[in-house]
């Protein structure tokens, strides 16, 4: 895990928790998710807008997501398995 | 054969067999690019499909209803699996820990525009299934952690470990295909 070293800051809004670095990076998956509570997911969003270190690895893990996530179509099924469904469709309907 | 049950299996093959295709590449990533296997699924998800036609609602999404059926379809087969042996996990295999190599050497994300997605393709196929069907679930389906916990009957905080860690290990091959490519040094 990269260190980026930015300690949790003062309390800018009373009650509102600050993370640190690690802290941010320890939630990048379910933050990108879109899978934490309203409150960390706004937690985690102040210490994007201030961080030089942790917004682009932020960045970075969202290419990977949104290219994995592209990965899912293209696959084409051969002609013999459509050939199979239909036969065995025709075989149900007797 | 009646012609009413002949219209309705016309019905059928003009909804359902343009999904073919979708269905297919899920079963095939599902199954971790086992083809017979995948053919296998996608015929049986065809038929629980066609058994059930009469309770699909007319003008819904067809697609996500048969991937739906194939999704539910893989996981009671990968459910009665669970009963053999603890499979490998990465825990008990020689690995790397999770590292961030590929961002520190890339930290822009210029390899995703070079990569060859074939050989990403056979890394998911690769990896453990527990951790390859909670990645295709989540990253290729865009299911959320709760469903994929249900359907695949862990906690959520485990759905949330497998992803951590089958990213990282993902990232991992990527970095060693870049390496690879001469793409990074």
């Amino acid at each position: 895990m990269t260190e980026c070293g930015t300690p949790p800051s003062g309390a800018e809004r009373p009650g509102e928790p600050n993370l640190s670095c690690e802290e941010a990076l320890a939630r990048v998956y379910e933050y990108l998710d879109g899978e934490l509570g309203a409150a960390e997911h706004d937690a985690v969003r102040r210490h994007l807008a201030k961080c030089r270190n942790c917004y682009p690895h932020f960045d970075f893990e969202r290419l990977f997501l949104d290219y994995i996530h592209e990965l899912g179509a293209g696959e084409k099924a051969k002609p013999e398995l459509e050939d199979r469904v239909r036969e065995m469709l025709a075989a149900e309907t007797d | 054969m009646s012609i009413l049950a002949e219209r309705r299996r016309a019905e059928f093959e003009d909804e359902a067999l343009i999904h073919l295709d979708a269905l297919f590449g899920l079963a095939l990533r599902l199954s971790g690019g086992d083809e017979p296997r995948a053919e296998d699924l996608v015929q049986e998800t065809m038929l629980k499909a066609y058994r059930a036609w009469d309770r699909f609602e007319a003008g819904t999404n067809c697609r996500a209803w048969l991937m739906t059926i194939l999704r539910n379809t893989f996981i009671n087969q990968f459910r009665k699996q669970k009963s053999r042996p603890v499979p490998v996990e990465f825990d008990q295999v020689a690995e790397r820990p999770a590292s961030d190599a590929l961002y520190e050497a890339d930290p822009a994300g210029r390899i995703f525009d070079h990569i060859i997605d074939d050989q990403v393709i056979s890394a998911i196929d690769e990896l453990p299934e527990e951790f390859r069907v909670a990645v295709v679930l989540s990253d290729l389906e865009g299911l959320s952690y709760q469903e994929v916990a249900e359907l695949m009957d862990i906690p959520v905080g485990t759905v949330k470990s497998r992803l951590f860690r089958a990213r990282k290990r993902l990232q991992g091959r990527l970095y060693e295909y870049a390496v690879e490519m001469g793409y990074v040094k």
